[in-house]
């Protein structure tokens, strides 16, 4: 079963329906118990940093969230706000300390004559080959002010380019993330929730 | 690179889709469950669904219908229609909306979109507004204050609360399908840095070019054109790439 984090941050209905339509087992929770007992965890969200990371707090979850991610391995997919949590320090609205599970900080796009949020379909530019195939390669929903700056340039996973070089999508030993949508970009992110809960 | 937006507008009065010319004299243009599921197998870039006579007859938006548009969706969904409270918002939002329209609301009451935009963050703000042109410049259109807000003022007070984008109508051109209002759209797009999703006039591929090219605009929504004529939203986008402007084309 994998575990879709509820912690009052966004859209987790369209997580739990893409999850569905493929037929992979899961449940939308916040208890411990059930969330011990998944085979993987799905940490979505939209909104703010600060509000992600109290959210996380108030509801308990940054302890076993650690567990079982850092100390136990299990595999992890992080989505969007997700994805920026795990990073050790957010600046939405104000700096913040986050998961901390790669090292680097997260910050507000420059605004170079950009529409901001980034808002829409891009190219990703793939880095690591082995999370990306041809069919999960292409044009993937984005929504999102802030971007993150890791510290090593190894985890980079996929790249993104609007006007410089945004980073996509991170991968760490069992860590992975997507600043895009895989539930809202269709047939290839159904292709990548896919390719990455088979391997699991 | 980022690719064009092009956004099919469902446009709803309560029980069945309706398409209006110049916002009066809706006709009756089919079913919004079937829609969303056409325009879903046709792989669009995202949906904007509108129930567009739920403030003016002070109705609640019908959240199972919304549930069921929805959940033939595997793109991004914006759902609008008389939301004025937090509730409004998280109930949509809960059950799997992407964004959320605000219209009605947001013109006489700045402090609801600030709160809207503290609560649930800016990028699942859309601000809708109907434009139109008289003498002296644009104005937004309004069935609740009698002194109609300029064009930029309106824009002034929504960047001041972060919104986190713009759906803007042309009122005079709703449905004429004689092109988009690119004076307007030209005005809008220098006022703020925010995405904005061009409304209003398109009848033909080549008023997406022709919006592209003459403006800093990066999505287009539309209505009429998919439901009277016999160009899809693919159809515009193959034009558009004739023309090489980026599109995804799945």
């Amino acid at each position: 079963m994998i575990a879709i984090i509820d912690y009052g941050m966004g859209n987790l209905a369209s997580v739990k329906k893409a999850l569905d339509y493929l037929d992979l087992k899961n449940a939308i929770t916040n208890n411990q118990q059930e969330i011990e007992a998944a085979s993987a965890i799905i940490l979505p969200g939209v909104g703010s940093f600060q509000q992600g990371m109290n959210n996380l707090h108030e509801r308990e979850l940054v302890e076993v969230l650690n567990h079982e991610v850092k100390i136990k391995k299990k595999p992890f997919w992080g989505i969007c706000l997700g994805m920026q949590l795990i990073f050790s320090l957010g600046t939405e609205p104000h700096e913040c300390n986050g998961l901390g599970w790669i090292k680097g900080k997260v910050v507000k796009i420059k605004n170079n004559g950009l529409r901001i949020p980034h808002m829409g379909w891009n190219t990703i530019n793939p880095k690591i080959q082995s999370a990306f195939d041809e069919a999960t390669i292409g044009d993937y929903y984005f929504i999102h002010s802030y971007h993150v700056l890791p510290e090593e340039n190894d985890v980079i996973a996929a790249t993104v380019s609007y006007q410089e070089n945004l980073v996509a999508s991170v991968l760490k030993e069992n860590i992975f993330a997507t600043q895009f949508h895989p539930e809202k970009s269709q047939d290839l992110g159904l292709s990548l929730l896919k390719k990455f809960f088979n391997a699991c | 690179m980022l690719k064009l937006r092009i956004i099919p507008i469902l446009t709803f009065n309560g029980f069945a889709l309706v398409k209006t010319k110049q916002f009066s004299n809706p006709r009756m243009v089919g079913n919004p469950v079937q829609a969303a599921r056409v325009y879903n197998a046709r792989k669009v870039d995202e949906l904007v669904f509108l129930d567009i006579f739920a403030s003016k007859n002070q109705r609640e938006i019908n959240l199972q219908l919304i549930r069921n548009v929805i959940n033939e969706c595997f793109m991004p969904v914006a759902i609008g229609g008389g939301i004025s409270t937090l509730d409004d918002i998280n109930d949509l939002l809960k059950i799997g909306a992407d964004k959320v329209v605000i219209k009605s609301k947001a013109i006489f009451d700045k402090e609801f979109v600030q709160t809207a935009v503290r609560f649930f963050g800016s990028q699942c703000i859309s601000i809708s507004l109907d434009a139109y042109k008289i003498e002296e410049g644009y104005r937004i259109k309004s069935d609740s204050i009698k002194e109609p807000l300029t064009l930029e003022k309106f824009i002034e007070d929504m960047e001041e609360v972060d919104v986190g984008e713009y759906i803007v109508n042309s009122v005079d051109h709703d449905g004429m399908m004689n092109g988009f209002d690119l004076p307007l759209l030209e005005k809008i797009s220098f006022m703020t840095n925010k995405p904005i999703v061009a409304v209003g006039g398109a009848g033909h591929p080549s008023h997406f070019s022709k919006l592209f090219q003459s403006t800093q605009i990066e999505a287009a929504g539309a209505a009429s054109i998919y439901h009277f004529t016999q160009f899809t939203p693919m159809d515009v986008k193959q034009q558009l790439k004739k023309e090489k402007l980026p599109v995804r084309l799945p």
